[in-house]
């Protein structure tokens, strides 16, 4: 990969240029979303304040820009990085670099991927649940504080992860990507994930409220036997069907829902489902 | 409770802000907007009744804990369940003079919530499609060199997508709807079988939810028994998710760490790398 760390003397960007084309990406990456060209525009707005910083000629800039009309589509909070390693290409190509089109769309394709996977599982899947359990915690009973807890810390988190991900792409090229994937960053995610499923688990005993006002014969309660055995069992037991029909017999999870809807419609006929009030706890 | 044109106008922008594809960006559209617990403080406050509002959409973010939309594929949408699905949730309680705090009250929010979502859908695709013309309008106009009007494509012109996708469906569900929804809760009795179908609809639904946050993370049976760990806290030892966390985030720690040392050779061959790398990840904690 090309040396994209400083411009040999040349053309830098400005840092007016690169503020401007973060924060085109950071508001614009997903606002004209199609199915064909996903964030491709997205990218083409965060690219343009960089090429009319660094060429001068309109057709110059209308060709550097050609270049990121290809597809492109990542997860677009992690994926500001890939912006920010364009920027340092364009720059070196701006200063008589040998970087064609290819090598650019090359190294772009070659990271969406990647840095997807990583972003829906550590952002999407990771983070934005535990900030959301914790906030639920603390809007229990309808207080605002959870709700404003959530806006405040993740918006945080986010506009200034991405501002790190987006100049540290800029500054270290490659090498901001080839750490985020190295070993020791393995090890870190992994930790993440682990205390994501761990707050997984704690919302399902917390969140999920299912119970049964099925009356044993021999008088007492189904849901008091189940207690016995283990608290919260019913949301346990449907929460691992529904992982295993989405996981194990790829069932759709619109699909699974009309599941639930036929066990819920034969539950209540029988008499296992009754009014909620009677038997489960407040939510 | 009724809800006016003013109103109803109101939570038609928001649907516009907060879609996937929207105007208020990913991090604070879709990601804060389009979060039902976000949603359910602002609908609360436009139509009136703040806790009602929480309470509800509290009940409909569990089902949507982890919307992921790999490669842009949606099984349900939130400005559907957020901006359709929490009035609407909220108009039915009250019919239903149900206390909000009540289980029952959380589940005919889910399944209300949920419902919406998922057949809005829809409005996701309708708002991609519409796009399409915008795209195509800014491709001439990369083609002719009128580099400017990219921004129009990318921020002006959806708009025109999101006031047919978004603002119309809400405003006309929303203002119209009301109506139907009080008199359809007023017709069904509380203990017929639609009712208590409906109620345990609303309590298996956020299993769902939950379950395709698993899929995500769990990779090997034994990662169950993280979750299961996590279970226990909460079910067990009456742990709030606050407890739980720094729990999780002690035996994540001693995780870390000795993973770190078997990678220890590896690390002191690129440490310059790797402590970048960790300067960047702790950023997104």
């Amino acid at each position: 990969m090309a040396d994209t760390t400083a411009a040999k003397g040349g053309r830098k960007v400005s840092k007016k240029a690169l503020a401007k084309s973060f924060r085109n990406w950071y508001y614009g990456n997903l606002t004209c979303f199609s199915q064909e060209h996903m964030q491709t525009f997205g990218y083409l707005v965060s690219m343009l304040p960089i090429v009319e910083d660094l060429y001068d000629k309109k057709e110059d800039q209308q060709k550097a820009l050609t270049t990121y009309s290809a597809f492109f589509n990542t997860e677009p909070q992690i994926g500001s990085m890939i912006v920010g390693v364009t920027v340092g290409l364009e720059e070196a190509r701006a200063n008589g670099e040998a970087i064609d089109d290819e090598t650019i769309n090359g190294i772009r394709a070659g990271l969406m991927g990647p840095l997807a996977g990583i972003g829906d599982s550590l952002i999407v899947g990771t983070l934005i649940p535990i900030l959301l359990g914790i906030a639920m915690g603390l809007s229990e009973g309808g207080s605002p504080l959870g709700a404003i807890f959530y806006i405040v810390v993740w918006n945080l988190l986010a506009y200034f992860g991405m501002r790190l991900a987006y100049y540290r792409g800029y500054d270290l090229g490659g090498a901001a990507v080839e750490a985020l994937v190295g070993p020791n960053a393995t090890a870190l995610r992994d930790a993440i994930v682990m205390v994501g499923t761990m707050v997984i688990g704690a919302v399902c005993a917390t969140w999920v409220s299912i119970s049964t006002s099925l009356q044993l014969p021999g008088g007492g309660t189904l849901q008091g036997t189940l207690d016995g055995i283990y608290p919260k069992l019913l949301p346990l037991g449907f929460t691992i069907l529904c992982w295993w029909l989405m996981t194990k017999k790829k069932v759709s999870p619109i699909v699974t829902m009309l599941i639930l809807l036929v066990i819920a419609f034969v539950g209540a006929a029988v008499g296992f489902f009754g009014a909620a009030t009677i038997a489960a706890p407040t939510a | 409770m009724v809800i006016n044109v003013f109103q109803a106008a109101l939570l038609g922008l928001f649907a516009c802000l907060a879609s996937m594809p929207g105007l208020g960006g990913t991090s604070i559209g879709n990601y804060t907007l389009g979060r039902p617990l976000v949603a359910g403080l602002i609908v609360g406050l436009i139509l009136g009744d703040m806790t009602l509002g929480i309470i509800v959409g509290m009940a409909i973010q569990v089902v949507y804990i982890a919307l992921v939309t790999p490669g842009g594929t949606v099984s349900a949408d939130v400005r559907a369940a957020c901006y359709i699905g929490i009035p609407l949730a909220m108009m039915a309680v009250k019919a239903q003079g149900l206390d909000p705090n009540s289980a029952d009250a959380a589940a005919l929010a889910t399944t209300l919530g949920a419902t919406c979502g998922t057949l809005g859908a829809i409005l996701f695709y309708g708002t991609a499609t519409i796009n399409l013309a915008w795209q195509g309008m800014g491709w001439k106009w990369l083609e002719k060199g009128d580099t400017h009007k990219l921004y129009l494509v990318d921020m002006v012109l959806p708009w025109i997508s999101h006031i047919v996708c978004s603002f119309i469906p809400t405003f006309v569900i929303v203002y119209f709807g009301q109506d139907m929804v009080s008199f359809i809760m007023n017709s069904l009795p509380m203990d017929g079988l639609p009712m208590k179908t409906l109620f345990a609809l609303g309590s298996l639904l956020p299993c769902v939810g939950i379950a395709i946050l698993l899929k995500q993370v769990i990779a090997k049976p034994t990662d169950f028994l993280t979750f299961f760990f996590g279970f226990t806290l909460a079910a067990v030892m009456g742990c709030n998710l606050i407890a739980a966390s720094a729990i999780a985030c002690f035996f994540a720690l001693i995780n870390f760490q000795i993973s770190t040392l078997k990678n220890r050779p590896v690390v002191a061959a690129a440490s310059g790398e790797l402590t970048a790398a960790d300067d960047e990840e702790e950023e997104d904690i």
